[in-house]
């Protein structure tokens, strides 16, 4: 159970084909476990954890998706007020990495984003403990699309022997500080809403007012 | 449980009710449509039925009657409807006229016959009816005679011979025949004559030993007395057979009673005196045949005998006149006179279509019996003649189906048992073919709603009886159903079709279908959109609903009732087909392109915006709802009705076609909750809905809301269990959001509240609405855990433990319970977020206040007596107001924020230099505070206050005070040493009276200061606190040199004043020094303190006492808050001079 603090409150969603590794990246985070086997998920799974950036706590509220096609339906109500989108792929998998640009849009069209900039994605390959004979991504084809696409934040990562895992949320928190101290900046429009937490709906209030494209 | 709780929070407060309604306004009702409040869930839903159901009703009948119209000549050809349509009616025409035709070349004939009939008239009643020249006149009429043809054909009839008549007698039955025989019985006969003619009688055989006999035997008995005066007698007599005496003897036996013996006796008598035996007489009736009416008659007769009061019992009789015509001819003629009466009656009496039930006129009526009379036409020959000619006359005009049901009834018998010829036989089948459609169309047209609804119900039962002895006939080899009139028969088979059931299927289903193609066609939706086609769906769906309840509720008993054929069950079937056609492809589309809510988050003060106009996700989505809920209904429906075939239906798993909706119905469930929130939260008066309980409105109807919740997901009733699991997670989630948006929403409600500010003073007073706000919110977080259970969670993962596995139910369970033990926490900071805001904004004025009483303790209590009140006046207002727990928690939030205020209170003043007595000024104000409201068991989190009072205490003491705290200090400090670098030192110590000795041993290990590796060291003795032993040497040691075990071992003897004496925490500190070589600049080595509470008293020894052993130590750094204080104090000479020396005791 969370203790009874303050910290903000961010809401993340791991999104990706089934079976890149999404339940077993936020198993290795949140609990530091690793099951070669785990099952599919069934429609959802969550968890909580701390993150300490820079002296202030966060907490982050870890929405795990089932990939498969036919939990489509059950997954999308879950979008609608994320803080961070984590884009997954496996780096031995192609195909999962070309649906990636799937997931963005369908991320983007449930979480009813009027601007892609307005949430961090990140964009994460999963798997890299794998021989680099069974390699089908590298690391440029991931930048490259990064590029395209005007995401800023990528990373390489294995649930396995927990490389880079820690690394990865703790830069897509990092990329959503950012692009919040630069909505506050930009809080010229004060919109009067009430929102889930007020660090939360600065980034969605103000995120048009313009310059998101820093990350060119 | 909360539920009850609620409810009865309702029932306390009725202006709720209003205030409810007017949530409910925000959405016109947006929950309440689909579900029914829990309040009067059944009520209402009974209510909403029927009003629902009426409202169909009343749509349904303005439809309906449209449909009539398609009965005139536009009818397209395609739908041929049996007895308007244009080509049938031809057939019917041209059968009928051919027929008329033939009767054309015997028309005069026929007239002949009736008015030869008429001259003839027989029966007791002829008179007392009508006139014969009425009937003449009628007839004329009827036959359309022109008068110069009707007295020529007049005079034709009158000449013709006299009819010859018959009369015949059938003997039914006796009743209650009195005994004649000596065993109680008589074996009665009937004898049957005419009084005109004795000797032609006639008998009926015998019925042995019995009262009651029954011999429904015919006689015909000519009449040969025109005038009809004549009489038929009855006479029952009991046979006696042929018996000797001795015979007779043998039924003593059987005997019964005196009488019985008697008789017998008599009977015995006789045949001995005669020897012969004797028929006895039981009873006789005598009927004159002018009482006998034309159309026959049944009755009892009562026997009776001469000289005999008692009646001997009663006999039933049927009598009726006849010819001695030949039947077949009769029967034609009788068709055609009866075809021609009834085309004439219908013409001039116009009765409206099925309404005519052979209610004939007098003259008709008499017409008819006479020729029935006359000709000797039996009953069923009669029956037959009228359901042929009925049958025929329906087709053009429709006559009431009842008459063809009562002459069925009577037909049913002879055709079963075959007593009918086969030309009469082929005739019955062609009638029956004719009747036939309009029957069907009856049924097909049941929904007509051109009549009342009983006159339907009675027409429908009519039909329903036809089909049933029809059915009972078991057509066989006739083509009953033409294709040309049937062109909606499914079956077509081969051999000629006669299967009533299955057309009567095919009749049910073409009805429905037309129906509700007529529906469809006449109800277009006004608009292309999805909205307007969803509606239109709806509605159509409520009208089948509607119909099928009307099914159930009227038709079905009678269709199993007389036909066995289960009627709400097959328009089921047809139903359920067509709906999954019609809606199928529709919602899978509709859900496709389902444009999601536009509200970004939980942002939604200014409601979505639409971007385009012509799309409305909410609409479209809440319609889309609205469907799935009707479409639910229709299936549950489907359950009862046709349990048996339900699994096979297509329209079962109904819920995947919504499949891609349910999101959106969530995301609108949510929104629509949010909205209600905010108006709840407007409404809210801030004031307790009771006096039991401490919370307002909005947290009693965002608890309603969260019901409503439910019982959408209730009603959605989601069939897919995996799918159940996540939208819970979501719904639990969701309604976390809710409360945190009611927490956030409640805080700015009050925000502001409180805020006093006048020339004087800008303060701020709890209130209790803000109190009120906080119990709120944590009411409705106290909801939250009920709420998820009655979700039916528990269902959910163990359907998921059947399905899946064990760990996956598990890991479903701990996503669930993490996610909602996840909302409660957020739920709960959101109240202790709101709870600081309050005592941050009590914190100015508290600081304020004590300040002042710090400056003004010593000279005006009045201060802190307002502080007090302050504090005293808020804490009352949430102590009376808040829970127990909230409570707490806002006093741990106050001592949290005042030891805050506190040390910034300090810090400045500590930094301007104030003197020690205001900090123990504003010691004393805490303590006052503190003694007052904290409950000194419960300190379990005040750990910051204890440390503040601490610094506050040492600030306030004076320098000299503040000293001897630090020695204290250090004193604990070194008794916890696990061992020193310094060494150690032995010594012992009592007190006798007030004389203190003190003898030091010696020391061990001592560190060593000179650069040779040893010490010189000597040992001071120093009595603490220093400025009240000023009076006292302080003694030394010898020094001992180049040792780090040196031998002391010197006795001091110190005397000391009373006062001196009962000093309670002085010390003793023992002192090691390194001699400096010029005795300037002596080094420290290390100290021990004992403190006098630990020095033995007593008069023993000093030898006699145990040594005491205690490691040197010294102090480590200036991090100790009683040194910080005296760096504070910069001015003081003392402090000045004591951090001087200290710094050189400090450890290097």
């Amino acid at each position: 159970m969370r203790s009874a603090t303050k910290n903000p409150l961010l809401k993340v969603v791991i999104l990706g084909d089934g079976g890149v590794g999404k339940s077993c990246l936020m198993n290795r985070f949140v609990s530091n476990e690793f099951d070669e086997h785990s099952f599919h998920t069934i429609g959802v799974e969550f968890l909580n954890k701390d993150l300490e950036i820079d002296g202030q706590t966060y907490t982050l509220q870890i929405w795990d998706t089932a990939g498969q096609e036919r939990f489509k339906t059950l997954r999308t109500p879950f979008y609608r007020g994320s803080d961070i989108c984590m884009l997954t792929y496996a780096i031995d998998d192609k195909a999962s990495f070309k649906n990636l640009e799937i997931w963005r849009t369908e991320f983007s069209y449930y979480a009813d984003l009027k601007d892609n900039n307005a949430i961090p994605f990140i964009v994460v390959g999963n798997k890299s403990d794998v021989s680099s004979e069974h390699r089908e991504v590298s690391m440029l084809e991931m930048e490259t699309w990064c590029n395209e696409n005007h995401i800023t934040s990528c990373i390489e990562t294995s649930a396995k022997n927990a490389s880079n895992v820690q690394e990865a949320f703790r830069m897509a928190v990092q990329h959503w500080i950012r692009l919040e101290s630069r909505a506050d900046k930009n809080q010229t429009i004060v919109n009067d809403t009430v929102n889930l937490s007020k660090n939360q709906s600065d980034v969605k209030t103000s995120c048009c007012g313009g310059s998101g494209d820093e990350t060119n | 449980m909360w539920n009850v709780i609620y409810s009865m929070v309702q029932r306390k407060e009725r202006p709720e009710d209003f205030e409810d309604k007017r949530i409910a306004q925000v959405d016109n009702g947006f929950f309440e449509k689909f579900g029914s409040l829990f309040r009067e869930q059944a009520e209402m839903a009974q209510t909403r039925e029927q009003v629902e159901k009426e409202q169909v009703a009343e749509a349904a009948a303005q439809l309906v009657p449209k449909e009539d119209d398609d009965e005139e000549p536009e009818t397209p050809p395609a739908s041929v409807d049996s007895e308007t349509s244009s080509s049938h009616s031809q057939i019917d025409e041209n059968e009928f006229e051919n027929d008329f035709i033939a009767t054309a070349f015997n028309i005069d004939e026929l007239y002949t016959e009736i008015l030869y009939i008429i001259l003839h008239n027989v029966g007791c009643d002829v008179n007392l009816e009508v006139p014969q020249n009425s009937l003449f006149s009628y007839a004329q009429d009827a036959f359309r005679v022109p008068h110069n043809k009707h007295l020529q054909l007049l005079d034709l009839a009158e000449k013709k011979e006299d009819p010859e008549l018959i009369i015949n007698v059938e003997v039914i039955e006796a009743k209650d025949l009195r005994p004649k025989d000596s065993n109680g019985n008589s074996d009665p006969f009937v004898t049957l004559y005419l009084a005109s003619n004795t000797s032609h009688r006639y008998n009926t055989s015998v019925k042995p030993t019995t009262l009651n006999p029954v011999w429904e035997e015919h006689f015909a008995l000519p009449i040969t007395d025109k005038s009809i005066d004549d009489t038929l007698c009855l006479e029952v007599w009991d046979f006696d057979p042929a018996e000797t005496v001795k015979e007779k003897l043998g039924k003593l036996f059987d005997v019964k009673g005196v009488k019985g013996m008697r008789k017998l006796v008599k009977e015995i008598a006789v045949t001995a005196a005669t020897g012969q035996h004797d028929n006895e007489l039981i009873g006789r009736a005598k009927i004159p045949l002018n009482t006998i009416p034309a159309s026959g008659m049944t009755m009892w007769y009562t026997l009776d005998k001469k000289n005999k009061i008692t009646r001997q019992g009663v006999l039933k009789v049927r009598i009726c006149f006849s010819s001695g015509k030949n039947n077949q001819v009769a029967a034609q003629e009788h068709r055609h006179i009866r075809r021609i009466i009834l085309v004439h009656e219908l013409d001039v009496s116009k009765p409206a279509a099925y309404w005519w039930c052979e209610n004939f006129g007098p003259e008709a009526n008499q017409l008819l019996t006479q020729h029935i009379a006359q000709s000797g036409l039996s009953p069923t020959e009669v029956a037959l003649c009228s359901y042929s000619v009925y049958a025929g006359i329906h087709q053009s005009h429709p006559l009431s189906f009842c008459i063809f049901s009562k002459l069925l009834e009577k037909l049913l018998k002879p055709l079963q048992t075959e007593m009918i010829l086969e030309e009469d036989m082929k005739l019955f089948w062609e009638a029956t073919r004719k009747l036939l459609p309009s029957c069907f169309a009856v049924i097909r047209r049941i929904r007509k709603k051109n009549a009342n609804e009983k006159t339907v119900m009675k027409q429908v039962i009519e039909v329903l009886k036809i089909f049933n002895y029809v059915m009972a006939l078991e057509p066989t080899n006739i083509d009953l159903f033409p294709q040309n009139l049937y062109p909606w028969i499914t079956f077509h088979g081969d051999d000629p079709n006669c299967d009533i059931a299955g057309t009567l299927q095919d009749a049910i289903s073409k009805g429905a279908g037309d129906w509700l193609n007529y529906l469809i066609e006449n109800n277009k939706a006004t608009a292309e959109t999805a909205l307007a086609r969803l509606q239109n769906l709806i509605q159509l769906l409520q009208l089948v609903r509607s119909d099928l309840q009307k099914a159930i509720e009227f038709y079905d008993k009678l269709f199993i009732e007389h036909v066995n054929f289960q009627y709400a069950k097959s328009l089921y079937i047809f139903y359920q087909a067509k709906i999954s056609t019609l809606c199928e492809p529709e919602v899978r589309q509709i859900c496709k392109n389902l444009k999601t809510l536009d509200y970004s988050g939980y942002d939604f003060g200014n409601g979505p915006v639409n971007t385009d106009p012509t799309v409305d996700p909410l609409a479209e989505g809440t319609s889309l709802f609205d469907l799935y809920l009707t479409i639910q209904r229709f299936v549950t429906s489907g359950q009862d009705i046709c349990p048996s075939d339900y699994n096979g239906f297509h329209i079962k798993n109904f819920h995947q076609w919504f499949h891609a909706g349910v999101a959106q119905w969530l995301d609108i469930a949510v929104y629509k909750a949010l909205q209600r929130i905010e108006k709840a939260i407007e409404l809210d008066q801030l004031v307790h809905i009771d006096t039991s309980v401490k919370y307002s409105s909005s947290a009693v109807d965002t608890l309603t809301i969260f019901y409503q919740v439910n019982t959408f997901w209730q009603q959605l009733n989601w069939p897919n269990v995996e799918s159940c699991y996540t939208f819970i997670a979501k719904i639990i989630d969701d309604i976390c959001r809710c409360c945190i948006f009611y927490a956030e929403k409640m805080a700015s409600k009050v925000d502001g509240m409180g805020d006093i500010e006048n020339i004087y003073e800008k303060k701020f007073e709890v209130t209790n609405e803000w109190c009120l706000a906080i119990n709120n919110i944590d009411y409705v977080r106290e909801t939250l855990e009920p709420f998820t259970n009655g979700l039916g969670m528990e269902e959910i993962l163990k359907k998921i433990l059947e399905l899946k596995s064990p760990v996956d139910a598990q890991r479903c369970r701990d996503t669930l319970n993490m996610v909602i033990s996840n909302a409660i926490d957020t739920v709960r900071n959101a109240i202790i977020e709101l709870l600081q805001t309050v005592v941050q904004k009590m914190a100015p004025s508290m600081k304020r206040l004590l300040i002042e009483g710090a400056e003004l303790c010593n000279q005006d209590n009045n201060s802190i007596d307002r502080l007090m009140s302050y504090v005293d006046r808020n804490l009352e207002t949430m102590h009376r107001e808040l829970n127990k727990e909230n409570f707490n928690r806002t006093l741990e939030i106050v001592w949290d924020m005042l030891s805050q205020t506190l040390d910034e209170i300090i810090q400045t003043n500590l930094e301007n230099r104030r003197p020690p007595s205001f900090f123990a000024n504003l010691q004393k104000t805490l303590k006052l505070m503190l003694g007052a409201y904290k409950d000194p068991t419960d300190c379990t989190s005040c750990d910051s206050l204890k440390r503040t009072e601490q610094i506050l205490r040492i600030n306030g003491l004076e320098t000299s005070d503040l000293i001897h705290e630090v020695h204290l200090e250090l004193a604990k400090k070194f008794d916890e040493l696990p061992e020193s670098p310094y060494g150690e030192i032995s010594f012992r110590c009592k007190f006798d009276g007030d004389v203190l000795q003190v003898e030091v041993i010696n020391a061990r290990d001592l560190a060593a200061m000179d650069s040779s590796g040893a010490s010189d060291s000597f040992v001071r003795i120093h009595l603490l606190p220093e400025h009240k032993f000023s009076s006292i040497d302080k003694p030394k040691t010898k020094t001992h040199n180049k040792t780090l075990f040196p031998l002391y071992d010197e006795t001091f003897t110190i005397n000391l004043s009373p006062e001196q004496r009962e000093i309670k925490d002085g010390l003793v500190l023992l002192s090691v020094k390194d001699k400096d070589m010029l005795g300037y600049n002596n080094q420290y080595i290390g100290e021990a303190f004992l403190r006098f509470k630990d020095i033995p008293i007593t008069s023993e020894s000093l030898s006699n006492l145990p040594q005491v052993k205690k490691w040197l130590g010294r102090p480590t750094s200036f991090e100790m808050d009683t040194i910080k204080a005296l760096e504070h104090r910069l001015g003081d000479k003392q402090a000045k001079e004591f951090l001087k020396k200290f710094k050189q005791r400090l450890a290097s």
